[in-house]
């Protein structure tokens, strides 16, 4: 048993890291309606500046928080220059989707020459452990966990007590009836952005020092995972992504202590797959994967 | 300019020519985003490979290991890879394409091409895991010498005509009452319904059928390379057919043959030619061409999204109530 113990722990990690990034994937479906396939890459491309930064020496803790400020930069970018662009000139969902999928190829090839396919990693991967009964965590993978409670605490007061949160729950609503309320649902819409690629950055950075090593190629596999997460919880819901993370991590970890850590990237597929066969509208959701009536 | 040249550009544009006109039938057609498709050719390649090796008898540390190993004659690999490629598409279209929104089919196709790689790519003993395969038999090497001229020209051949029956039937699907109302499904899928159309029903049997084809194109590369393995159909190289169908213009079958011979063919030349020059950090040329593709995607969609060669406007003849068509839904 001892084992499962120790993967519950694991588990935890990963649901923090799988968290950071699902909230952000599903807020930006949720409050702008795109599928940002190129989330992945984002979350990659921060992930390699905050190894720059570090191997100049410079605190983890600090690079991961320019991790996390490029990510809102980056998206706010793409989505001004690219995906809003395409939406005012009326492309269809899917056509936004094979949009994004083409800007996710771009960043990742515009990156390679730069960053080559080797796996690098961060200097300060290792740190003290710390014992809990069965449970051994290092330092940093508590402060992994501490952060992503504080983050989803700050996510929760943001759309619950804030005008900017009651703004984006509009917006997410009725796009057009907020409008018409005098919302500035542009703005709005920038905010979510800049916040989500924040949140994108810093999951990146996150997920990287969680995985020991990363390379270029490592972009997909935080992808499905944070896919994962969001559609099992419902996709567009901030809280249902947060549930969806939990599980998926648990279960992830889990099935790595028992079969193999080769395949954990498949057991969030499964579970995936069951998803939406089973119940396509994820667990929160009012809307979600089910088939609309046209 | 060797033939051996000149026979390695026509059956990989033999091939991009055939799957295209398959992605034009599932995506330019019906209106499926088939994210997956490079998992079908795969699936037809992988089938061809082990129906036409012979059985696997070496020990397990050997340098490939492999399921099958039938050793059949020629034309039953390639029919094999076919029947594969619409075999796979019957799971993946149950749980993908019965009760998802249209975007959800996509996405969840896309991590069905990537997972699928990843579950190859580590499982050593069905198909030999990262490695791959290798030392595949060429179709009919018993009897024609494959290192020859006149093998080239004889699988040129059988390329040609396995092009002319792929086009035949699209042709046929894409230009009967069959083919129209895929289009009013793809352009109006409630209107459709409404009119007593199963469009579950109708995606299924493009799925399947398209996954033949491209099962078919995958029977027909493996044969000519005798190598097959996970790195060569990684999920990008969907999206190249993706622009290849978007830049000719989807839904129109000669359109696909055009965007087939525009980008993954010539992009395949304009590497072999820029190899040459020595230009910024390794990888800086080929990943270069990924951007390009991406660009290409992107400014098809915003400045042209009927492509090169639009679809056919269908206006309905004299005598019935005159009405034009809804075209497009993707711009």
């Amino acid at each position: 048993m001892n084992i499962l113990i120790a993967a519950f722990g694991f588990g935890l990690v990963s649901a923090s890291v799988i968290a950071l990034a699902a909230v952000g994937f599903t807020m930006q479906f949720g409050i702008t309606n795109m599928i940002n396939l190129a989330y992945g890459e984002v979350m990659i491309a921060s992930a390699y500046v905050a190894y720059y930064i570090d191997e100049r020496g410079v605190s983890i803790w600090i690079a991961m928080l320019v991790g996390a400020v490029f990510g809102a930069v980056f998206s706010f970018l793409i989505n001004r220059l690219i995906y809003s662009p395409f939406q005012r000139k009326g492309t269809s969902q899917l056509g936004m989707v094979i949009v994004s999928l083409a800007v996710s190829l771009m960043i990742a090839n515009i990156m390679l020459p730069i960053v080559s396919y080797f796996p690098v990693s961060y200097r300060e991967r290792f740190s003290n452990l710390l014992r809990f009964g069965d449970i051994a965590l290092t330092v940093n993978q508590i402060a992994i966990i501490a952060l992503a409670i504080a983050i989803m605490a700050v996510i929760h007061a943001l759309l619950r007590y804030t005008r900017l949160g009651k703004a984006m729950r509009a917006t997410a609503a009725n796009p057009s009836l907020a409008r018409n309320c005098g919302i500035p649902t542009q703005r709005v819409i920038d905010a979510v952005w800049t916040i989500t690629g924040a949140l994108c950055g810093l999951a990146g950075v996150v997920a990287a020092l969680d995985s020991d090593s990363f390379t270029i190629s490592s972009g997909a596999g935080f992808l499905i995972t944070a896919l994962a997460a969001a559609v099992l919880g419902g996709a567009g819901q901030p809280y249902g992504a947060m549930i969806g993370a939990v599980v998926i991590g648990l279960i992830t970890e889990l099935s790595a202590a028992i079969w193999s850590p080769d395949y954990k990237q498949v057991v969030a597929f499964a579970i995936l797959v069951l998803v939406m066969v089973l119940r396509p509208q994820g667990l929160l959701a009012k809307r979600g994967a089910a088939a609309a009536a046209g | 300019m060797n033939t051996y040249y000149a026979a390695n550009l026509l059956i990989f544009a033999g091939v991009d020519v055939i799957a295209c006109i398959a992605l034009n039938l599932q995506f330019g057609v019906s209106g499926i985003v088939n994210f997956a498709f490079i998992v079908f050719q795969a699936a037809g390649a992988y089938a061809a490979a082990v129906l036409s090796m012979p059985p696997d008898t070496s020990p397990d540390y050997s340098f490939q290991i492999y399921v099958g190993g039938l050793n059949l004659p020629f034309p039953l690999p390639w029919i094999g890879g076919a029947v594969a490629g619409a075999l796979l598409a019957v799971p993946v279209g149950l749980v993908v394409l019965r009760n998802l929104r249209s975007d959800y089919q996509a996405i969840a196709l896309l991590v069905t091409s990537i997972i699928a790689n990843t579950v190859i790519n580590n499982a050593r003993p069905w198909l030999n895991g990262a490695a791959g395969l290798a030392l595949v038999p060429q179709p009919l090497q018993d009897q024609i010498d494959p290192s020859t001229d006149s093998y080239f020209y004889f699988y040129i051949g059988l390329t040609a005509i396995c092009v002319a029956l792929v086009w035949f039937i699209a042709a046929r699907i894409v230009n009967s009452p069959f083919g129209r109302t895929l289009r009013a499904m793809r352009d109006q899928e409630l209107v459709a319904t409404a009119l007593g159309k199963n469009p579950v029903a109708l995606k299924m049997t493009m799925f399947v059928v398209g996954g033949a084809i491209a099962g078919l194109s995958g029977a027909i590369l493996v044969g000519f390379l005798t190598v097959w393995a996970p790195s060569t159909w990684l999920y990008p190289e969907t999206i190249i057919l993706f622009a290849a169908v978007i830049v000719g213009g989807r839904g129109n079958n000669l359109g696909a043959v055009l965007g087939a011979l525009l980008v993954p063919v010539g992009f395949e030349e304009v590497t072999r030619l820029l190899g040459r020059l020595d230009i910024g950090p390794p990888n800086f040329i080929p990943a270069m061409e990924w951007v390009l593709i991406g660009l290409c995607i992107l400014g098809f969609l915003w400045f042209r999204p009927e492509g090169v060669r639009p679809e056919a406007r269908r206006i309905v003849p004299e005598g019935f109530e005159s009405g034009v068509r809804v075209v497009g839904d993707l711009d």
